[in-house]
């Protein structure tokens, strides 16, 4: 028995024992290229899903709607970047959605701006003013309201949509004010073209909210407990990995197609890591107060519905 | 045995509505991806209570009203001009028939900027995609036209002007109502599409709206009501044939 | 004078000819001319309103993009079978609608009432069915067409002159002799308009179904896209998609004109 059969024997144990662990797991996932929402596309890309034995299909939605409808048809495994509202909205109605982590924390990445010819230059020069957000019940929506109370300011709320639709009206001069989530128009400030009104992260009572979740359906949560604590596992230190160093910021770059100094700043100035920390669920009170203003359901959740469905536990 | 055979449609639509019903309580269609028929039947009065229906309903019907109406006139009377020059007919038939199948509801940020975030917007895309189908329908509807009608016209006398009000127009009636009713098609699917699109106004916000929030009943009943504003201006157009008919 | 203006022979458009250059230039250039005016007057926001270099950049960044040729393979794909199965499945019960009075009365109503609802809310359920690939955007995109091509069918078979009916009955023609050699010949041109006008709910169904839950084709490439606001490659994209169906027009309007030269033929 030669030392060469011996390192063969133990080479092709070990590819398949790798092989035969590589599971495939379907995603879906909001708003592809954002930085918060490439943690899986990253990590896929560096290996290091495929390390903790997972392959990764990635699908991407217009929105947490649908994200949150593909896994509730168990046409997906695992949605991301669900809203954390609209997940607690179907669980008051008895789907079986179950929270594996959070995805974002606080609202550092979303600001509000005008045009550069725009007279308007602080907060308080927005009293009366119209001021987009996204649609009722979004985090833009509580964080624009939030944003009211702060500082003491009346303004018009309008509904427009998402980024690029508001970034039309906005610079149409039919809106005032119009907002955005990084690196969306990030590149536009850069140049100068807009002009940054007020953040999200200025406003307290949004930092303990986490807005975005990472889910899943019961039933697959059920079957593929190993497989998804995996994903978990791999996704941490994906996120680890993008704070660490630039290897992944270039990475990032070259997938959502901007240049790596808007992909730094959006890091650096939008996205603190606490934001991004799964293992963070706060706030859920509040958010449920809100559930109930803009109809998601009729009464909060109750301690032990809430126990039920936020299952980060299930999967230490 | 028309009623009889209406009845017979309404049942059968009835039974498959059972069946879905049936088939989600015994859990072969997921029942968090498509309500019990009761449940969206329960939605409704909860609709019209909260969620302003009624004007709702009047501002997508208005909208579809204002884009299927300049798209008839519009379109007939582009169809009869290319009708009778047949010089542009070869040269623009063409093109009606690319525009017929050009996704320019993909084009809304550009209208939102030529017309505003209002109805306006909502009207002019709807407009523009029922176009082409009036235009292609009055054309070929003139020119399928059967020739012994013309002959006889000619044959006592007729000018080009009786020709057209007496032989051509009646005869091509029946395929101008097609393209109506298919202006009507296309433009009430624009209609509720960029509502929904760009969150605005009508029954395509409401569904917009209320599929946010995940209300899968009230979701499905508001299509319902989108089917209503389809009934009414249909039956309104049905109506509309059979009078002219009549009339001769 | 009657061939002229072509009474009495549907061309079912498509015939381009001579001086057909001449009209069609002096539109293209107001139009162009006119776009060109609004974008470079400074009226309107620039970045959706680009002047003609702009589009024609991102036009040429589009087609230089190998990911573009994948992207547009997977659409075509999903689209040409979206179009056959709702174009076959449409034109089948669009047949027994126009074929039976009686069926007619029970179903025809109820296909011309959902036929403007929004198919998109079928979009989850056909996830379920189809899976999240590209089978549930042919399945939307099939679904979409379905219903003008019932409608186009079903009046394109009660045209059937029942003067040839007759003929068939007393040649005691079968039921698939009678649709082989009657109906299917005197309706082809007709049929042929409603895939035309049914090609168009079917690209639109299709690159709805790419924006919502995918990884690729023409309509995820939009909304990418549009979400990065780089707004001369989504032009591009448009104008590519215009394109194709221009193409496939002309295509269709040949293919029109065979058929009804064909069938005009046997009527002589």
């Amino acid at each position: 028995m030669s030392m060469f059969r011996l390192l063969l024997g133990t080479i092709v144990a070990a590819t398949l024992a790798l092989s035969a662990r590589a599971e495939t797991l379907k995603l879906a996932v909001g708003q592809r290229g954002n930085w918060d929402t490439s943690v899986a596309e990253l990590g896929q890309r560096a290996g290091i899903f495929r390390k903790h034995g997972l392959d990764l299909e990635i699908l991407y939605t217009a929105g947490g709607g649908e994200t949150q409808q593909a896994v509730l048809s168990r046409s997906v495994d695992v949605g991301i970047a669900a809203g954390t509202l609209g997940v607690l909205g179907a669980a008051a109605k008895g789907a079986p959605v179950r929270i594996i982590g959070a995805e974002t924390t606080g609202a550092a990445d979303l600001y509000w701006y005008v045009p550069a010819s725009s007279p308007i230059r602080t907060v308080a020069d927005l009293a009366g003013r119209t001021v987009a957000f996204s649609t009722v019940g979004s985090s833009t929506d509580t964080v624009g309201r939030m944003a009211q109370a702060q500082h003491g300011v009346a303004f018009r709320m309008v509904a427009t949509g998402s980024p690029p639709v508001t970034f039309t009206q906005a610079m149409s001069g039919q809106i005032d004010v119009g907002w955005a989530a990084a690196p969306f128009g990030v590149e536009a400030l850069r140049e100068g073209k807009i002009r940054t009104v007020f953040r999200g992260g200025d406003i307290k009572a949004a930092e303990d909210q986490t807005i975005r979740v990472l889910l899943t359906h019961a039933a697959i949560l059920a079957q593929k407990k190993a497989a998804l604590r995996s994903f978990m596992q791999a996704y941490r230190e994906t996120v680890d990995a993008m704070y660490a160093d630039d290897a992944l910021l270039k990475s990032y770059a070259a997938f959502a197609g901007i240049p790596e100094e808007v992909a730094r700043q959006t890091r650096d100035q939008f996205f603190p890591k606490a934001a991004v920390d799964t293992g963070r669920i706060q706030g859920l009170d509040a958010i449920m107060a809100d559930g109930v203003r803009f109809k998601f359901m009729a009464a909060p959740l109750t301690a032990e519905q809430l126990n039920q469905v936020v299952a980060l536990n299930q999967l230490k | 045995m028309r009623a009889g055979a209406a009845l017979f449609g309404l049942v059968v639509v009835a039974g498959l509505v059972g069946l879905v019903q049936v088939a989600i309580g015994a859990g072969f269609i997921d029942e968090y991806t498509v309500p019990r028929p009761m449940e969206i039947a329960a939605a409704l009065p909860r609709l019209v209570r909260e969620e302003h229906v009624a004007s709702r309903f009047l501002v997508s019907a208005a909208e579809t009203f204002a884009a299927g109406a300049l798209a008839t006139v519009v379109g007939t009377a582009l169809g009869a001009a290319l009708f009778r020059w047949p010089l542009l007919r070869r040269s623009f038939e063409p093109w009606a028939a690319v525009l017929a199948a050009a996704p320019l509801v993909l084009a809304y940020p550009l209208f939102l900027v030529l017309f505003g975030r209002s109805s306006v917007t909502v009207v002019v895309i709807a407009f523009v995609s029922a176009l082409p189908p009036v235009v292609l329908q009055t054309v070929s509807g003139f020119s399928s036209v059967r020739p012994v009608l013309l002959a006889v016209g000619r044959s006592f006398g007729l000018g080009r002007r009786s020709e057209f009000r007496h032989v051509l127009l009646p005869a091509a009636l029946p395929s101008v109502f097609t393209g109506l009713r298919l202006a009507l098609m296309f433009g009430l699917i624009n209609v509720i599409g960029v509502e929904f699109l760009i969150n605005l106004g009508g029954l395509g916000a409401l569904i917009n709206d209320l599929s946010e929030r995940y209300d899968l009943p009230g979701t499905w009943a508001a299509i319902g009501f989108v089917v209503l504003v389809s009934v009414t201006f249909f039956v309104l157009l049905d109506g509309g044939e059979r009078w002219l008919r009549q009339r001769g | 004078m009657a061939a002229a203006t072509g009474i009495g022979r549907s061309t079912w458009g498509l015939a381009s000819g001579p001086g057909t250059a001449g009209p069609r230039l002096a539109a293209a250039l107001l139009l162009g001319g006119g776009w060109q005016a609004l974008a470079m007057s400074g009226l309107l926001f620039q970045d959706v309103m680009p002047p003609l270099q702009v589009l024609a950049g991102g036009l040429g960044a589009v087609v230089l993009d190998g990911g573009f040729w994948a992207n547009a393979a997977v659409t075509g794909a999903e689209l040409f079978l979206a179009l056959l199965i709702g174009g076959v499945a449409g034109a089948a019960v669009g047949l027994l609608l126009g074929v039976s009075a009686f069926m007619s009365a029970a179903f025809e109503r109820w296909i011309t009432w959902l036929g403007p609802t929004p198919k998109i809310i079928l979009f989850p359920v056909l996830i379920l069915l189809c899976g999240v690939g590209p089978g549930s955007k042919v399945a939307m995109g099939a679904v979409s067409c379905f219903f003008p091509m019932v409608l186009s069918t079903a009046a394109a078979v009660r045209g059937v002159d029942p003067v040839l009916l007759r003929v068939a009955r007393s040649f005691r023609c079968g039921p698939w002799q009678t649709v082989l050699k009657i109906y299917l010949p005197s309706t082809v041109a007709p049929l042929l308009n409603g895939v035309r006008l049914g090609f168009g709910l079917a690209l639109i169904g299709v690159l709805l179904a790419e924006t919502k839950l995918s990884n690729q084709g023409i309509g995820f490439a939009v909304m990418q896209a549009y979400a990065r606001f780089d707004m001369p490659r989504m032009y591009g994209l448009l104008i590519l998609v215009v394109g194709f169906a221009a193409a496939v027009n002309i295509a269709l309007g040949h293919g029109t004109r065979l058929a009804a030269g064909v069938a005009a033929g046997r009527d002589r």
